[in-house]
């Protein structure tokens, strides 16, 4: 397979060679490990990468995957990080409008012209910046004869991948992991990864997110070792009896075996260890739990986050441990009731919710560990309850998190497309994609995908959300049937439901509106609601703001079928740098970087300020908060 | 001049009146808008006279839904006002204006039990209104401050209402009984009654500066300085200026900056460097709304309505 350059134009070719998106469990050769969190099977590649820099397509070097490639004058970059934080490329915040406006005329393939194969659009775009990264890795001794693949877990927004001068494939959807089969290619001694990423492809009209637009890796990259038999996918089904006393397991998993006579041990122990399941079997095609019972089962919950454990144990027919998977999942019911009320385990839930970009002011979307443990404890310290991950798929680590600290999370997909529909503010969707598009469909269906496989096991997702603000039509329809199709568990939020109610049966089990004031609300809900009714995005909390939040507290106590919502949002997007005048420490933001179009401070809307401070509005939000906790 | 009756020591001077006692004298111009000096135990306490505020610095809110642009005759009325008339009142009789020479009839043994002087301001507004600020010396040295709005609904919603104190150094800190945090008409639910103290004058740190720093429902507020701008005043020792609420609670802001500074900066490090203490007490405050930042007003409960009358009032005291 030869890699094209054209591909960046083509909205139907949006990953090749790539292997399929599966579950996120980790996997491990011993108990040690898993308690340390430290598999043996995988090998970070983080850190120095040699770099270069091209300022679009046309000056990019080529052929600098090649195996004998000179990369002397290669300069040096770390990953994960923002090539623009790098210093390669300018910092741009723009909200609604692509990062185009007024620079380049722009329309998306195929959309007003069934003939326009938007050929060149980005491939030979002067405003298409080519970052080329190599890695020189020695493989772990310990990986020699196993199947090892290379998992980057986000990279914006385009890229080819080679190893040794051959070519593995290429991916686009910048938040969810690629991952390509390295071991055709893998040679004793130094190996070469090659990666060209590219800023813009027709992946960035499906990634018009109000947020400042970046390029290159920025998460990690692992080499990942498969054991002889392995779980490639792992799905756990806990369901509830309708009285929610007593629970029933299913676990079904793909495997890959090269190893004939494993066994499987599977058990299921509760929070205390103690052991309530117990099976051993041999593995075949798939290691199963088929409708196991759990009699007087403990909920899970916000209040009570109670996890059990699912540890499966897959050792050789002389009985070594080929590969230990532990995971924690919940038994918990979410449903839309007879009288059209969300609930949870049988009682109406209230949504104190956020929505939170992944965000820190030294590293842009690059968040540690850190960064996610401080944004829980916020939450718990202000009760807040839940978070909608506007509006791509977060780091891995934050949905365990989440399930473990019990915060419920609308697990959206990495898509928007507002610039293509919304325009001066007035609805024009013209040359809306996905819209009704057939050749942008299979890209957002598989942008659903590979939330959902990555994400489906976890305990602490109660909605999956097609995007946000890419208007409706057939191709957003497609990615809920996809949803639908997979998962009866959870509820299907999206808020275009409003702007094109053609689709409003058959994209979101919600009215989902942003920024509605109250009387609307009311009017919505006095007035035969068909749907218990979601604020997505509410209290804009630019600057100073925040006001009126009662308004909204009292629709709930007035309204069942209100299930409150999601403030906008959790923390300002701005950028320290040292002020040019004083050498002092600043936060900066869109404009401030000689970057146009822009949106100026709009990207400042957070209970916290960028550098994690709280903003003095949070104590309103806690109070109120705190009324329906 | 030792008052050994308890009396206020007054001084019928050609460009204002002097009002004196224990460890306190204070001077009012007659055509400074204000009272000019406010020295209390040694230490001035005025950088500039007391002018009302009509202004605020725009929020991102306001800035979303225009509300700057149609009340900004009141961002003219807040940095150019001036008083059009000074009225004084000796034991609440009010007096002829003593300018000179009439004012040649009185000594330096003039005493009074109390001293009113009301700053007469008309609105530099389309059309006008009126405004009084009245300070009312009692002899220990208290001020009751008064403050009145006429209402005219032929002006646009206020983006604020006070009295501005620009004292000259900056202050240590301050403390007081109210919410904790920054509170807001339609943002105070979650502020806790206490008491606070809060170390120099910080400045909340939105990415565009904007109104910030009010505290809603305040019993008391104490300014503590430790610097004048006196060349002789060696002294560090901290001193205190008190603000009490009379009847009803006010709400203040204790900033380094006045809304015009805010107002005209874009970040924070635009910001003049902090020198002055301006302490804001309020009679009137704007919500700071939240449904969305491009158009929705602040709910209309929160709003200041030009057109009805504002009254309050607050005691200074000697802390």
């Amino acid at each position: 397979m030869e890699p094209d350059i054209k591909w960046l134009d083509d909205p139907e070719t949006f990953r090749v060679g790539m292997l399929p998106a599966h579950s996120d469990h980790r996997f491990y050769r011993s108990p040690d490990e898993i308690r340390n969190d430290d598999s043996s099977f995988v090998q970070s590649l983080n850190g120095q990468w040699q770099f270069a820099f091209a300022k679009d397509p046309m000056h990019r070097i080529q052929h600098f995957y090649d195996a004998d490639f000179d990369a002397s004058s290669f300069d040096e970059i770390k990953v994960p990080e923002h090539i623009e934080f790098a210093g390669y490329d300018k910092f741009h915040y723009i909200n609604t409008m692509y990062p185009w406006e007024g620079k380049i005329y722009r329309r998306p393939a195929y959309a007003l012209d069934q003939n326009d194969k938007g050929e060149g659009m980005f491939s030979e775009a002067p405003d298409n910046p080519v970052g080329q990264y190599i890695k020189k890795f020695e493989l772990n001794p310990a990986f020699k004869d196993k199947k090892v693949r290379v998992c980057f877990d986000g990279v914006e927004k385009a890229m080819y991948v080679w190893l040794n001068g051959h070519f593995l494939g290429y991916a686009e959807d910048s938040f969810t992991p690629s991952e390509f089969d390295l071991t055709p290619y893998l040679q004793e001694g130094e190996n070469t990864l090659a990666v060209e990423v590219f800023k813009l492809s027709t992946a960035a009209f499906l990634e018009d997110q109000d947020m400042f637009r970046f390029f290159g890796i920025f998460r990690d990259v692992s080499l990942i070792a498969q054991p002889e038999a392995h779980i490639e996918d792992l799905s756990i089904k806990p369901t509830l009896s309708d009285d929610l006393k007593d629970g029933t397991l299913n676990v079904e998993t793909k495997m890959t075996v090269n190893k004939s006579g494993a066994v499987a041990k599977v058990t299921v122990s509760d929070a205390d260890g103690n052991q309530l399941y117990n099976d051993t079997q041999p593995v075949t095609d798939s290691i199963t739990v088929k409708d196991a019972p759990f009699k007087g089962v403990h909920l899970y919950s916000n209040h009570d986050p109670y996890l059990y454990q699912l540890t499966i144990e897959i050792d050789d027919k002389d009985g070594n441990v080929l590969e230990i998977v532990p995971y924690k999942f919940g038994f918990r019911k979410i449903e839309i009731n007879q009288d059209k009320v969300l609930t949870y385990n049988g009682k109406r839930l209230v949504i104190n919710g956020v929505n939170r970009h992944e965000w820190d002011c030294d590293s842009g979307r690059v968040v540690s560990v850190d960064d996610m443990e401080a944004d829980i404890r916020t939450f718990k310290a202000n009760n807040i309850n839940a978070v909608r991950t506007c509006h791509y798929p977060d780091h891995k680590l934050w949905y365990h998190l989440c399930d473990i600290n019990g915060i419920y999370v609308m697990a959206e997909n990495n898509l928007e497309s507002h610039g293509t529909w919304q325009k001066l503010g007035a609805v024009e969707p013209s040359y809306n994609v996905p819209g009704s598009v057939p050749q942008w469909k299979a890209a957002v269906v598989d942008r659903a995908r590979n939330n959902y496989e990555m994400l489906k096991n976890h305990a602490s997702i109660i909605f999956w959300s097609l995007g946000n603000e890419s208007y409706a039509g057939d191709d957003i329809q497609a990615m809920q049937e996809f949803y639908k199709r997979v998962d009866p568990t959870r509820l299907v939020h999206y808020e275009g439901v409003v702007q094109n109610r053609k689709y409003e049966d058959v994209i979101s089990d919600f009215e989902s509106r942003m920024y509605a004031s109250p009387d609307e609300i009311k009017d919505y809900l006095d007035n035969h609601p068909k749907k218990p009714f979601i604020l997505c995005e509410y209290m804009h909390d630019m600057g100073n703001s925040l006001g009126g939040m009662k308004s909204y507290i009292d629709l709930i106590d007035k309204y069942p079928m209100y299930s409150g919502g999601f403030i906008w949002d959790f923390i300002d997007q701005a950028i320290r740098v040292n002020d040019e005048v004083t050498g002092q420490k600043v936060l900066r933001y869109g404009g401030d970087f000689d970057d146009r179009m822009s949106d100026y401070e709009f990207s400042g809307d957070g209970l916290m300020f960028a550098d994690r401070t709280e903003k003095p509005a949070m104590q309103e939000v806690k109070y109120y908060y705190g009324q329906h906790k | 001049m030792v008052n050994t009756n308890n009396q206020l020591h007054v001084i019928y001077s050609d460009g204002g009146l002097g009002v004196g006692g224990d460890n306190f004298h204070y001077i009012f111009n007659y055509t400074r808008s204000g009272i000019e000096s406010m020295v209390i135990n040694g230490k001035e306490w005025l950088y500039r006279e007391p002018k009302p505020i009509f202004w605020r610095a725009t929020t991102d809110n306001d800035r979303g839904n225009g509300f700057s642009q149609k009340s900004v005759q009141w961002y003219g009325a807040d940095m150019f006002a001036s008083a059009d008339k000074v009225d004084i009142k000796i034991n609440d009789q009010l007096i002829e204006f003593p300018s000179a020479p009439l004012n040649n009839k009185y000594s330096n043994h003039e005493y009074a039990d109390k001293v009113e002087v009301i700053y007469h301001f008309t609105t530099l507004t389309t059309p006008t209104t009126d405004v009084e600020i009245s300070y009312t010396v009692m002899p220990d040295g208290d001020i009751a401050v008064h403050v009145h709005y006429t209402g005219n609904d032929q002006l646009p919603d206020l983006p604020a209402f006070g009295v501005r104190f620009v004292m000259p150094t900056l202050a240590a800190g301050f403390q007081y009984d109210g919410l904790s945090g920054e509170t807001y008409p339609d943002r105070m639910a979650g502020g806790i009654p206490g008491e606070y103290q809060v170390d120099g004058l910080p400045v909340t740190n939105y990415m565009v500066p904007q109104d910030c720093g009010v505290h809603m429902a305040t019993k008391s507020l104490t300014v503590t300085r430790n610097t004048t701008k006196d060349n002789s005043d060696k002294s560090s020792t901290p001193f205190k200026i008190k603000f009490v609420n009379d009847g009803q609670p006010f709400a203040f802001s204790c900033l380094p900056y006045t809304s015009e500074e805010l107002e005209n900066a874009t970040h924070q490090e635009e910001l003049p460097l902090p020198r002055r203490t301006v302490v804001s007490i309020l009679g009137a405050v704007r919500g700071v709304g939240g449904i969305d930042s491009w158009g929705r007003d602040v709910e209309e409960q929160y709003h200041i309505p030009a057109g009805k009358d504002i009254d309050f009032g607050f005691r200074i005291t000697k802390s």
